[in-house]
């Protein structure tokens, strides 16, 4: 057993874990975040994806150990069901779900890529969900959403740039 | 070199289970406390939309928002049986089974009605927003939640079952005659590819869909639908084998078993025809399996039109293409 500290959506842990536990095993298992999904549990899906410091990985692939120190952002840390990021609005209204399983990693995908770009093109979106694979929807309506949000999140930008 | 072809391909489909098979779904329809209206259907959801597409289909009977329904559905204790969601039938079948309970509930309500509002006949009722009114004196009315609590202290419930069966009849195995399926989908695809001829790598670079639906319930699902289609029909073209031998799949993995990402699909122009058809809900059709199949053909049609050359089986990976190239390929 060893020690490990980390945040998740905010929140400080201080946790005892056998060594070879894996990231998405502490997060699902022992935290109860239940929103990111194993699929292939090799790190060809993404269906495990979540947000490491700034960055998209596969907790799938990670032990929990590699996360000791570290911010990690779960699908539950993006929005609530009834105060919803503006990514998760726009892929409900862009009818972007469809079975689902593939969407909190989508969806974590596009947050990195749009806190990073806020002006992604088509080709962008389709570059920075190219790790998440989706059986149902052919991805179109998944990049119609995230450029959607992208114009939503810009707009909300200026506007709260102008209030200053 | 980069060569580029154009291909198209067409397909119609018959939906339902087909030849003679009884085809069935049963809906019940039930008045709720609070002047809800609650749809019981044994129809799956696994992301086609199913449970959207019945509320639509119950609510436009009744003049409701969607809001309104309450879906009951994937719960066998509770749901009557609406056969499987398979070939492509849910829309169709138990839409249909619904659509028809809905207007049989609706005679239901209306007779409470009657009572309830002290008239003589049920004639000239009309409903909408959840209260039933007389359409020639629109003062005379009442409400779902005032017929619900009515029933309540009576200790009644208003409810309708109904079923729809679909019309098939089967082939006769000599003459090969008959109408094994009813209704029928159409599509028609088109796509543009490039082949690099040195590599043998196939890039899908345009797809255009047409796609016939009858009546477009939710032109953002069927979209949807389309898009996810032409998705697995590529796959199929070009990257997927489960490698089956001695009846052990190999490819077993997502490593080995490649699937398209975001990368590997062109934009999709989707073309809605709508053309509907005189025995589905508001002339429904489905479309789940249909969109799936002219992509194939079309991709390979784009091939044999860039390089000249047949792939005869699928998938066309670039090492059949390049082989296929080098031994009478025109480039
Ligand atoms: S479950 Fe981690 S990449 Fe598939
Ligand atoms: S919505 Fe089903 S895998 Fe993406």
């Amino acid at each position: 057993m060893i020690n490990i500290k980390l945040n998740v959506n905010g929140k400080d842990y201080d946790l005892e874990i056998e060594e070879d536990l894996r990231l998405i095993d502490l997060l699902r298992d022992r935290l109860g975040f239940t929103g990111t999904k194993e699929g292939c549990g090799e790190g060809e899906c993404g269906a495990c994806t979540v947000i490491l410091e700034g960055k998209t990985v596969n907790s799938c692939l990670l032990l929990a150990i590699q996360a000791h120190g570290k911010e990690i952002t779960t699908i539950e840390g993006i929005g609530k069901e009834d105060d919803l990021h503006p990514i998760q609005e726009s892929f409900l209204e862009n009818g972007a779900v469809q079975c689902g399983y593939c969407i909190p990693g989508m969806v974590l995908s596009a947050k990195a890529l749009l806190d990073k770009n806020k002006n992604p093109t088509r080709k962008d979106i389709r570059e920075a969900i190219s790790g998440n694979l989706c059986r149902c929807t052919g991805y179109e309506k998944i990049v119609d959403s995230i450029e959607k949000a992208s114009k939503i999140l810009q707009q909300r930008g200026s506007e709260s740039h102008e209030q200053l | 070199m980069k060569k580029r072809g154009k291909g198209i391909a067409v397909s119609f489909y018959g939906t339902g289970y087909g030849n003679g098979f009884p085809d069935v779904s049963t809906a019940t329809i039930r008045l709720e406390d609070e002047g809800k209206i609650s749809i019981s259907v044994g129809a799956t959801e696994v992301g086609q939309g199913a449970k959207t597409v019945l509320s639509q289909i119950g609510s436009e009977v009744l003049g409701i928002e969607i809001e309104d329904i309450v879906l009951i559905n994937e719960d066998t204790s509770k749901t009557p049986d609406s056969g499987t969601a398979a070939a492509s039938r849910q829309t169709y079948n138990t839409g249909n089974a619904v659509k028809i309970a809905m207007e049989s509930f609706r005679k239901k309500l209306f007779e409470e009605s009657k009572e309830l509002l002290g008239l003589n006949t049920s004639i000239g009722l009309e409903t909408k927003n959840k209260e039933v009114y007389l359409k020639m004196f629109p003062q005379k009315k009442t409400t779902f939640k005032e017929i619900a609590q009515k029933l309540k202290k009576q200790k009644r419930r208003l409810e309708a079952t109904e079923s729809f069966t679909a019309q098939t009849t089967e082939m006769d195995p000599e003459t090969g005659q008959g109408a094994p399926y009813w209704p029928y989908t159409f599509n028609c695809y088109g796509v543009e590819v490039e082949v690099d001829t040195e590599t043998g790598k196939v890039d899908i670079i345009r797809a255009l869909c047409a796609q016939d639906v009858g009546r477009a319930m939710n032109p953002t699902m069927i979209e949807g639908q389309i898009d996810g289609g032409f998705a697995m029909g590529a796959g199929y073209a070009l990257f997927e084998d489960l490698g089956l031998k001695e009846g052990r799949i190999k490819n077993n993995k997502f490593s080995k078993y490649i699937i398209p990402t975001a990368l590997d699909l062109p934009e999709i122009e989707k073309f809605i025809i709508e053309d509907p058809e005189s025995t589905g809900p508001f002339g429904a059709k489905g479309i789940g399996e249909p969109v799936m199949i002219p992509v194939a053909p079309a991709i390979l049609n784009a091939i044999y039109n860039a390089v000249g050359v047949r792939i005869l089986e699928l998938p066309a990976t670039p090492e059949k293409i390049l082989q296929a190239i080098k031994s009478y390929g025109k480039v």
